[in-house]
């Protein structure tokens, strides 16, 4: 009975400084955001951040300490992949990431690729999902002249947030230097909100959503002639929240907590040798522990108190060498192995081993671009008690093609194909699995087409971009809950068709200053088609799928003079469904949000120091992603930094 | 020339817009009128945690169903996981499980009378089932209790303990019987059937039954029916059949373990209830055998049987379907020949589990 869906939360966080700007010309389409913008869209975490690009569906569960999970171009959270510096956060428990987990702090640049990242020279791992968020660290930039580099800061405001954060860099010798930072986040995560349909004409407030994470991080980095690099990172993450839940007409009290503690280690040594030859080297041993406590469950101990823990260890090696000029071919592997724990009833106790292997080539022709891996997959597991998971033994290709049409011009035409999968979680095979559970791999044939254009002129428009895809993507053995009537015996199974059919647009326009004044202003609009094929005598077949829009649209603008910066951002969503019924009764309504922050940058002495405020929900809008948890209404942010 | 003429694509956009609104909530085929009955009321309990059970009212002179029906007159919504609903006197009870509440409706207008808490300070009781007696419900609530409330002053009188994460009652002999499931410790469940005394209101006594019992029914041949779970591992399900004046053990039997929470429905010398292979099995009550694996004759595909009904009065039986407890449900009528009643199946909300009859 009542099993709780306890386990949809860990995770880990990152550290910052300034990188270089991403391509937007590559072959998949690519889209980032560096730290100097993070201010600009007023985000806090990962999800404030990627709620902006196209193609991208977060689901908040809203306020400080609610689950966000992202779903680009309807495929689902399992279907991304969280890189930290090009080595997965991996969640094999429930395949998905909370990005609100990761604070902004420590980061450098947010990127999403649809596909994967077109470097060849990559872990396997960044080969095998239908698409990339890659999260870079702040990596030290120090000389001999100013050996150390310090930033502290803090944030408050709204929910009774206090966010003081700490960043120290340190230059050891001309190959050593450090990074390491401290983030403490506490909130008593209230905030009011009305409810619609219980009667009340009073506005109530939402409880249990306190918060209290500490992430803590050090890198260590070596630098040798310009062809060998070497990192080695620690992450501590810890944190303790109470679960709000769903809002639940004339019974509001709820006392679920839960409690994270993630660690992990991660060595990335890479070298370019003289002959063309690259070598990529990441290894990974990390520990995700959950604890899910409900003190009011009504069983024989009055309460309900499940611990979980992932372990895994990761090594991955990668080869990258140019066969002729404009020809790279490159072989990746990756090994890990996972032990899941519970102590919940009847746990099977898996351990999964997956071994990757991704052979690759890049040719470049003229105004042509090639590109094309196979990736083989190889999965096996065991378990303690009850039936693991048939082998696997997968082989899927991808192949990626662009093309510069005119030689004075900044536009470029790109297509990819990708065939991918993804395993089934841990949960779907093993949570409550109270009858055996035959699930096979989910499968997603991606096709996309699009086109970038960009022009930079001397006139007031300095910088125009403009990229446009087209997709449709074909889910396969969509891996899909199957209730009982018995709560107990809920399983999975493979029953799932879903048609995507999409178009994603950008624009980013930058002006030149005048006397001073500069504007920026950048626009993501998306269309989702996504329905449901499953089953033709189904009441929801040809129907949209739940939670996906099919008119998103995220803008930004900015104005800055001198050390004065106003940002706006709005984010417009069009209504929803919460079942696979397309009927009013299921609607959940759409929504309009605006958000707006002003930064002012200034001497503290002689040290460089920032003070912003932010606002979210200017309009107070009453409203919700996922029906039944109300996001908050208009709330404030008070940021201090400064830089020694 | 490029003008396109928008009034004309105006008008065809509302007429589609209108033709297609008046299909809605009509059924094609007519649904033969029974002589007493007003309607049918389903109670739809929605999604656990998507606090969106509701109440969908089938209007036989009429032929049409109203959705949401409660939100609908009283503006205020039912709340989640409506579990049980029974019509007793002029009145009709709604159990809402994780809402914690005793929704009491006026039958005849779906207007609330009022709509009692089963909070027990800041913890939710979460009420499960209601059988009547002598102007008193009996709720059972996964609390450990069943609580006494008097139909007329509509207070609750008192709290019975009673075994673990109580289920169903019947009333039987004139003593009630109470199934503890013990169905929320994941691998020991409780194996008991509470008797209470219906004139002292106390438990008499604890009768041991095959593991996890949720189900319970009773024939005028004086047995008790009780339908376990087992624990999902190394008991099995079954079912075990009570003497209702001894309040002995006479049958144990796996082979006739039922669905999960299906109601034991008794009608003359036989119960129906949902069987493990999700046929509606009939059991004939006077000479202690199956007498048929599957109640429907037609083949008629039911996706999820989720609950059944009986209306004595039409000879029918309803079989409610869940499909896939994430969208609508539809509910089937067969006649006492086991074939689909014409104009059946009519579309319900979400998870469609009790269903109670109303008369003009």
């Amino acid at each position: 009975m009542a099993q709780t869906d306890t386990t949809s939360r860990k995770l880990n966080e990152v550290t910052i400084i300034a990188t270089s700007r991403l391509n937007n010309k590559t072959i998949t389409s690519a889209q980032q955001i560096n730290s100097t913008d993070f201010i600009k869209l007023n985000a806090l975490n990962v999800a404030d951040a990627v709620r902006n690009f196209a193609g991208v569906n977060v689901k908040d569960y809203g306020g400080i300490g609610g689950l966000k999970t992202i779903s680009v171009r309807s495929l689902g959270s399992t279907h991304t992949a969280v890189l930290l510096d090009g080595v997965q956060i991996n969640d094999a428990q429930n395949g998905q990431i909370d990005l609100s987990k990761f604070v902004l702090t420590n980061v450098s640049q947010v990127a999403l690729f649809n596909g994967q990242p077109d470097d060849l020279l990559q872990p396997a791992r960044a080969f095998a999902a239908g698409s990339v968020l890659s999260v870079k660290s702040i990596v030290p930039n120090l000389s001999i002249i100013k050996p150390y580099h310090v930033l502290a800061g803090v944030k408050g405001g709204s929910f009774g947030l206090v966010n003081p954060y700490f960043q120290w860099q340190q230059r050891l010798n001309a190959s050593w230097s450090l990074v390491a930072n401290a983030n403490y986040t506490y909130a008593n995560g209230r905030y009011k909100y009305k409810v619609e349909g219980d009667g009340s004409d009073t506005l109530a407030v939402r409880r249990n959503g306190d918060v209290k994470a500490l992430q803590a991080d050090a890198a260590v980095y070596w630098h040798k002639s310009d062809s060998s690099d070497l990192t080695v990172r620690f992450n501590y993450y810890n944190s303790k929240r109470g679960l709000p839940g769903a809002v639940i007409f004339y019974n509001p009290y709820t006392t679920e907590r839960l409690e994270n503690e993630d660690a992990f280690v991660q060595a990335k040594y890479s070298r370019t040798f003289k002959n063309s030859l690259r070598i990529l080297l990441s290894s990974k041993v990390s520990q995700l522990k959950t604890r899910y406590l409900d003190p009011q469950f009504l069983n024989t101990q009055g309460y309900l108190d499940q611990h979980y823990r992932q372990r895994e260890a990761y090594q991955s090696a990668a080869i990258a060498y140019q066969l002729l000029p404009g020809w790279e071919v490159s072989y990746a592997v990756d090994a890990s192995y996972i032990k899941m724990d519970a102590d919940i009833y009847n746990y099977a106790y898996p351990g999964r081993f997956t071994l990757l292997n991704v052979l690759a080539s890049k040719l470049t022709k003229g105004n042509w671009m090639l590109q094309g891996n196979l990736l083989q997959t190889n999965i096996g597991e065991r378990v303690k008690q009850g039936k693991p998971m048939a082998s696997q033994s997968i082989l899927k290709p991808t192949l990626m093609a662009s093309f510069k049409p005119f030689d004075h011009t900044g536009l470029l035409i790109r297509a990819f194909y990708k065939d991918i999968f993804r395993a089934p979680t841990l949960d779907e095979l093993y949570f409550y699995a109270i009858l055996p559970r035959t699930i096979k791999p989910e499968d997603v044939k991606q096709y996309n087409l699009g086109a970038t254009y960009q022009v930079k002129t001397d006139n007031l428009l300095q910088d125009i971009e403009l990229t446009s895809d087209a997709y449709y993507n074909h889910v396969a053995n969509k891996i899909l809950a199957i209730p009982n009537k018995n709560p107990a015996i809920y399983s999975f199974s493979n029953i799932g068709k879903v048609d995507i059919k999409g178009i994603d647009v950008t624009l980013k326009i930058q002006t030149h200053q005048i006397s001073n004044w500069s504007l920026s202003a950048a626009a993501s609009y998306t269309f989702q088609k996504a329905i449901d094929v499953s089953d033709e005598s189904s009441s929801t077949y040809l129907q949209q799928i739940p939670y996906t829009p099919k008119h998103t649209l995220a803008l930004n603008a900015g104005v800055n003079c001198k050390a004065f910066s106003i940002y706006v951002n709005h984010l417009l969503s069009s209504h929803r469904y919460y079942t696979g019924n397309n009927l009013p009764e299921y609607l959940v309504p759409g929504y309009g949000v605006t958000d707006a922050s002003a930064i002012y940058h200034f001497k503290a002495g002689a040290m460089p120091a920032q003070l912003s405020v932010e606002a979210n929900n200017l309009s107070n809008k009453n409203y919700s992603i996922i029906r039944s948890y109300p996001m908050p209404g208009r709330s404030y942010r008070l940021s201090f930094q400064i830089t020694i | 020339m490029k003008h396109f003429n928008f009034k004309n694509l105006f008008t065809a956009i509302t007429l589609v817009a209108a033709l297609s609104a008046c299909k809605k909530d009509r059924i094609v085929e007519p649904i033969d009128i029974p002589a007493e009955r007003a309607g049918v009321y389903i109670l739809n309990q929605g999604n656990i945690n998507a606090n969106n059970s509701t109440l969908t009212y089938f209007n036989y002179a009429t032929q049409s169903s109203t959705s949401d029906i409660f939100s609908a007159v009283n503006g205020t919504k039912l709340g989640d996981t409506g579990n049980d609903i029974k019509i007793y006197g002029s009145k009709m009870y709604i159990v809402v499980n994780v809402s914690s509440t005793i929704e009491v409706v006026d039958p005849k207008t779906t207007k609330s009378i009022k709509r009692i808490s089963m909070l027990n300070g800041t913890a939710a009781r979460q009420p499960r089932y209601i059988v009547f007696n002598k102007n008193k419900a009996f709720i059972s609530s996964y609390d450990g209790t069943v609580a006494v409330l008097d139909t007329a002053s509509l207070a609750i009188e008192k709290y019975i303990t009673v075994g673990r994460n109580p289920e169903q009652m019947v009333i039987s002999n004139n003593k009630l019987y109470v199934a503890n499931s013990g169905g929320l410790d994941f691998g020991n469940p409780d194996k008991t059937v509470s008797v209470i005394n219906l004139s002292t209101l106390t438990e008499t006594k604890k009768v041991e039954v095959v593991a996890n019992p949720t189900s319970i029914g009773a024939d005028s041949y004086g047995h008790v029916y009780v339908l376990s779970n087992g624990d999902y591992k190394s008991i099995a399900a079954g079912l075990t059949i009570i003497n209702n004046a001894t309040d002995a053990v006479t049958l144990t039997s796996a082979d006739l373990a039922g669905g999960y929470g299906s109601s034991i429905v008794n009608n003359g010398d036989y119960i129906y209830y949902i069987s493990a292979s999700n046929g509606i099995l009939v059991y004939n009550t006077k000479t202690q055998k199956v007498e048929k694996e599957n109640f429907i004759t037609d083949n008629t595909a039911i996706t999820s049987p989720f609950n059944i009904a009986y209306d004595d009065i039409n000879q029918q039986l309803f079989v409610m379907d869940a499909k896939n407890y994430a969208t609508n449900g539809q509910l089937f009528a067969f006649g006492k020949d086991g074939k689909l009643v014409k104009g059946y199946p009519i579309t319900t909300g979400i998870t469609p589990g009790a269903v109670v009859f109303v008369n003009k």
